[in-house]
């Protein structure tokens, strides 16, 4: 049960706070509220890190960034738009923020998988300075900190493919795909692994799902070659 | 600490814990329209609007909402005031029981602020943060619309009827029908029949009389009202399906400060009930007791705790320490009765299995004719097998009761339930107090559905009030919900059909193992359900009924709007489709050689009845309008696009295959001879009536179709009606809500306690105009002779009440019906199926309804669109699924998929009128028919896009997948 509530004032106050065991960092709070599985937070709202802006050929969204204002930014690719739409419905989207997504990962998050496709990096603030990550690693290794502002791509085109119980579900499985101008094409998919992962487009064969009720990992790698296939395909050659 | 919030304008200094909720502060301040739904915020029953933008207040700490600006529907409008938004959802019929209303007009506020010519799509989008188990989201989203013209100053239309013209009768002339196409999305479709005579109230879409609070979010729930020392309970629920409880102890969970009250099976009376909330004597087994020493599933009750604050509560259940004996479980009906199963009721006090030992609690048989003579000579036979699976009913409003002792020492419950008066009787023997000691108020409602059907935590917080002498609140959350309610039975069904070359029905059998779970509550009347509609919606001169009923340790099915019927449905509208198919005939033509209609006999209804009704005497359906429904559906899901080829496999989407599917639905009307509603109705000094009666409305709209009736009768305004219902202290009986008996029982009911009153007014009306009471007629708030002089009903009032021979007018009395006339309906579905992934889209369900004579077109469209999405959800994606232990590992909303507003297909109900000369005004029942056909017609459509037959629901990815796999 949260025991301690902090809204400080600084990055610098937020992260002397964050030392001691239990204490998270409360973003929108969608996800953290309901798991009621702090004893302090640290609310970063009074912080900043709600811009979004171009930083050449890149997109710079603040962590705080609620997933509503990313729906309605011009300045994020539109097929990034429509994926921050579709995670949450609209009481969820006005709280919960870009930051709290790639930090909670969940491995149905259309975002997330739309994020790596689009090369996304993630700089993490820690007492010792900030890091940059990108966010197949940050999803990896978890580094301890603040996340204060994720980067995409802009370039290319993209596609997407899902299999869901109905139109608005979170799909049992999804692949995002993007070729970037520099011709090279990216593929990944949720609801193959325990995070969104990247996956190399020729080796499709190589992933083993854990199954839940909705798909065994049999259908789930059928639905990662059939969807795959899709998006790659959709792309063109 | 201490928050700071601007509220409704009103900048308020709280004290609040850093934990806290920001609803429970919410609701601490007074504001009831703030609702809970569930723990993880995506109901959006709690939605506020946080600096302009709609917010979940479930999954936001009132610390985080420091500082800001919250607006709520309290703020909308001053009393007397109404804002364009609710307005337009009162005209729009967008509230049903009003539970998420509050935060579906704070969406709409939110969108219009920022965007006063919405499209439709952007009203779905904002929608999609509130879930709604009720309208099917047709009406809240163009209630929104409607409220944007108003804001723009645009002119409004009323909400009128949209009379359709009948298809299947040439010489019917109606000037005023239209088009369906042509029709405002508002506007109930009515296809009138020339046997029901004009009415002024009756037959028109008035407002819900229960409109103007739900719409303002006045406090009008259970949770809606303050209790000085109230005490909050928390149940501690079994974490194993199957285990005996060797030791209980509960010294450190009562040793916590705050903790008032811990009980559990050693400090609890062991007194036998069955927990459905049905009629005297309840149906057998008497398998239940307020708390066990053994465990049946993951969720049963352990023990139950009062204290001063929910986290408490909640902390008191982790001091419990319990000794658990696992047991082996079982969760399939089908291995639940084969040798060496784990027998789940082997206490030697239970009572009234069949055979507790096999884990068989009902055996139920029912024959007419001879079915294996006509299975010898029939010249075909078909045999098949379907599975119907798990849901739960998941209102928006989760179970919740307020117990305390009044000024009396009375026992005073405040719960949300179906059956106030059922509740009074099965509580007072587990409190060991005479029913004269207990008063139940059911106020306004969250959604039932069934659930509620049910006395399921009464006498937990009653037996918390006596252990404590202080009042007891107990609210499920969403997982409890789920896991400790009540659910949907799941069966195993085998159909054998015996049919002639000429396509007739000579010989049907029906078989079934049902799954009633660790407690027999509906077990024996869900499963006589099935069996009655699996088997009377056919003509056939044989069959046979075959049903085992057996324990399981799943979660406890229950009551389920629809009631065994949707289960029956889709085994037997699968069945009839592919027996169509296999014998080469149309499948609409081959249903239409053998289903019932006027004149037929319901000749295997005597023996599946529980009602005391005459066995001897067959039941003979009095009035059908299936053949309209089946043309009016036809026509408006474009059945001739069937075959099309361009259209069934589009050219640009080549992994794309599109169907529609049919399947008919027959439903009853009430139990008969067993349910019984009861009114009172006396008038005031201006006119208006007081009209009591026990009918529970769920947000149905029973309450408005009850005063409509009053109304009609008394030749007055639906305003002039003023409605108090379900209050055990102050109305008279009734059974409660379920099995679609409210419009056709209380109705009655109503009807005649008004005429007896319309007999007293007519009668001091004749006085006071000086003429013959036979002379008088009453309209309009007025009496008026036939010479064209008048009185009114507030001048008849005041004479009768005050001035000359004075007397109450007033009536009472009471219904119960020796017939159950069966509405009868048409359900169409459209689909689009993956047939390389198995994903099924459901892109248009039209269903057209024979209820009768709607007494509201309005609240009955309602119930159809919403039903239908209900409906839609157990066909298609609503599921309970288990580990290998048996926990529920969906137990929330997402995992456990409903439909949201941004996905919805295309729907469209038709009411196709009927004069049913046995209901009130020629209704018959609307509530549970749309349950009944939407399963099987997309199973059907699927087939029809595919070629793949699949006989088990929902229809999910990997099950079409796989079944496509073997076409």
């Amino acid at each position: 049960m949260i025991q301690t509530y902090h809204r400080p004032a600084t990055l610098d106050e937020a992260l002397g706070l964050l030392g001691s065991d239990g204490t998270a960092v409360l973003a929108g709070g969608t996800s953290l509220v309901a798991s009621n599985a702090a004893s302090a937070v640290v609310d970063l709202q009074d912080l900043g890190l709600d811009g979004i802006s171009l930083d050449g050929s890149r997109v710079a969204i603040g962590a705080m960034v609620r997933l509503r204002d990313v729906v309605e930014s011009d300045l994020v690719p539109a097929f990034l738009r429509d994926l921050a739409r579709r995670e949450a419905p609209s009481t969820i989207r006005n709280a919960a923020t870009i930051g709290g997504a790639v930090a909670t990962g969940h491995a149905e998050s259309e975002l997330v998988a739309g994020l790596l496709v689009y090369e996304a990096a993630i700089t993490v603030a820690a007492g010792d300075g900030s890091t940059t990550h990108s966010l197949a690693d940050y999803l990896e290794g978890r580094p301890r900190g603040i996340i204060i502002e994720i980067t995409a791509a802009t370039d290319g085109t993209a596609a997407a493919a899902r299999t869901a119980r109905t139109p608005a579900d979170r799909p049992i499985v999804m692949a995002a795909a993007r070729r970037g101008d520099n011709g090279e094409t990216l593929l990944a998919m949720t609801g193959v692994a325990e995070t969104p992962v990247a996956v190399d487009p020729r080796s499709l064969g190589a992933i083993d799902p854990p199954p839940d009720f909705r798909g065994t990992t049999e259908y789930r790698k059928h639905l990662a070659d059939t969807l795959g296939a899709r998006v790659i395909a959709e792309l063109g050659t | 600490m201490t928050i700071e919030l601007t509220i409704n304008g009103e900048l308020r200094t709280i004290d609040c814990e850093p934990h806290e909720l920001l609803l429970r502060v919410l609701r601490r301040e007074g504001l009831f329209s703030v609702r809970f739904g569930s723990e993880t915020g995506e109901t959006g029953a709690a939605a506020v609007l946080l600096d302009g933008r709609l917010v979940s207040t479930e999954v936001m700490l009132a610390a985080q909402a420091d500082g800001h600006v919250i607006e709520t529907v309290e703020g909308l409008a001053t009393p007397g005031n109404v804002h364009p938004i609710q307005q337009a959802f009162i005209d729009s019929g967008a509230m049903q029981s009003g539970y998420s209303s509050p935060a579906q007009m704070l969406a709409a506020k939110e969108l219009l602020d920022g965007q006063p010519n919405p499209t439709e799509a952007e009203a779905r989008d904002i929608l999609t943060g509130v879930l709604d188990r009720e309208t099917g989201y047709l009406r809240p989203v163009h209630a929104i619309l409607r409220a944007g013209a108003a804001i723009r100053g645009e002119a409004v239309e009323e909400v009128s009827l949209g009379y359709v013209a009948p298809l299947t009768d040439p010489l019917f002339v109606d000037e005023g029908a239209a088009d369906p196409a042509t029709l405002p999305v508002l506007s109930p479709r009515v296809v009138p029949s020339p046997e029901v005579p004009e009415t002024a109230v009756v037959g028109q879409p008035e407002p819900k009389v229960d409109a103007l609070k739900l719409a303002k979010g006045y406090p009008a729930f259970v949770d809606d009202i303050e209790i000085r020392g109230l005490l909050h309970a928390k149940v501690l629920y079994s974490p194993h399906a199957h285990a005996r409880i060797v030791a209980i102890d509960d010294s450190k969970a009562r040793a916590l400060p705050g903790v008032r009250a811990v009980l559990h099976h050693e400090n609890v009376p062991r007194v036998r009930y069955a927990s459905g909330g049905q009629s005297y004597p309840n149906p057998l087994p008497y398998d239940q007791v307020s708390f066990d020493n053994k465990v049946r599933y993951v969720g049963d009750r352990v023990a139950a705790v009062a204290a001063d604050t929910p986290e408490i509560a909640a902390a008191a259940l982790d001091f419990i320490d319990v000794t658990y004996e696992v047991l082996a479980a079982v969760f399939d009906e089908n291995d639940a009765i084969a040798d060496g199963a784990p027998v789940i009721h082997d206490e030697p006090d239970m009572e009234g299995a069949h055979d507790a030992a096999r884990n068989i609690v009902h055996h139920i048989s029912a024959d007419t004719g001879d079915v294996d003579a006509a299975f010898e000579t029939a010249d075909h036979v078909f045999e098949q097998t379907l599975r119907v699976h798990q849901v739960q009913q998941a209102p928006i409003e989760p179970h919740i009761a307020i117990s305390w002792w009044d000024s009396d020492e009375r026992m005073v419950i405040r719960t949300s339930t179906q059956v106030p008066f059922h509740t009074r009787r099965m509580v007072a023997p587990l409190l060991g107090l005479p029913v004269k000691r207990i008063r139940i108020v059911k106020p306004r409602i969250g959604g039932g559905f069934g659930v509620k059907q049910e006395m399921l935590i009464e006498d937990i917080v009653g037996h918390l009030t006596m252990a404590t002498g202080k009042p007891v609140r107990l609210e499920l959350t969403r997982e409890e919900e789920f896991i400790s309610s009540r659910t949907r039975h799941p069966q195993t069904t085998t159909y054998k059909t015996g049919v002639n070359s000429d396509g007739r029905l000579v010989a049907q059998q029906m078989s079934i193992v049902a799954n009633t779970g660790p407690y027999g509550t509906h077990g024996l009347t869900v499963q006589m359900v099935t069996g009655l509609r699996g088997l009377s919606s056919y003509n056939c001169p044989n069959k046979r009924f075959r049903c085992d009923v057996v324990y399981t340790n799943i979660p406890v099915p229950g009551a389920y709007r629809g009631y065994g019927a949707p289960q029956a449905l889709f085994a037997l509208e699968a069945h009839m489709e592919d027996i169509a198919v296999a014998l080469d005939m149309d499948a609409i033509e081959f249903r239409r050689l053998n289903w019932t209609t006027t004149g037929d006999p319901l000749d295997i209804a005597p023996a599946l009845g529980e009602g005391d009704v005459d066995a001897e005497v067959v039941p003979i359906i009095t009035s059908s309008g299936l053949e309209e429904c089946v043309a009016q559906g036809l026509r408006a899901i474009g059945w001739e696009r069937r075959s099309d080829p361009e259209w069934r496999q589009p050219a640009d989407r080549p992994h794309i295959r599109r169907g529609l599917g049919f399947a008919m639905c027959m439903h009853g009307t009430a139990i008969p001879g067993l349910d019984m509603g009861a009114a009172y109705i006396k008038i005031n000094d201006d006119g208006s009536f007081n009209l009591l009666f026990g009918a529970t409305d769920l947000g149905t709209g029973a309450d408005t179709v009850l005063a409509q009736i009053a109304a009609e009768v008394l030749g007055v305004a639906l305003d002039d009606i003023l409605v108090y219902a379900a209050d055990t202290d102050m109305t008279p009986f009734d059974t409660g809500a379920y099995a679609s008996s409210t419009t056709y029982i209380s109705g009655m009911a109503v009807k005649r306690a008004a005429e007896q009153a319309r007999s007293m007014v007519v009668e001091r009306a004749a006085r006071m105009l000086e003429t013959t009471p036979g002379a008088i007629d009453l309209r309009e708030g007025r009496a008026w002779s036939t010479d064209d002089r008048s009185v009114s009903i507030a001048e008849i009032a005041l004479s009768s009440l005050h001035q000359e021979a004075q007397h109450q007018i007033m009536g009472t009395a009471s219904y119960v019906s020796p017939e159950s006339p069966p509405p009868y309906a048409a359900q169409f579905a459209e689909v689009e199926v993956d047939v390389e992934t198995g994903q099924v889209t459901v892109t248009a369900l039209i269903m057209a309804v024979d209820c009768g004579v709607p007494i509201n077109p309005v609240t009955a469209s309602g119930q159809v669109e919403g039903g239908m999405i209900q409906a839609l959800g157990y066909g298609h994606c609503e599921e309970m699924a288990y580990d290998e232990d048996g926990r529920m590992v969906n137990a929330a909303f997402g995992p456990y998929k409903i439909y949201r507003s941004d996905e919805m297909p295309r729907i469209e109900a038709f009411l196709v009128q009927t004069m049913e000369k046995s209901g009130p005004f020629g209704a018959k029942a609307v509530a549970e028919i749309p349950k009944d056909g939407v399963a099987p017609a997309i199973r059907n459509a699927v087939a029809d896009a595919t070629g793949a037959r699949i006989d088990a629901i929902p229809l999910t990815p990997e099950r079409v997948w796989r079944a496509l796999q073997t076409v």
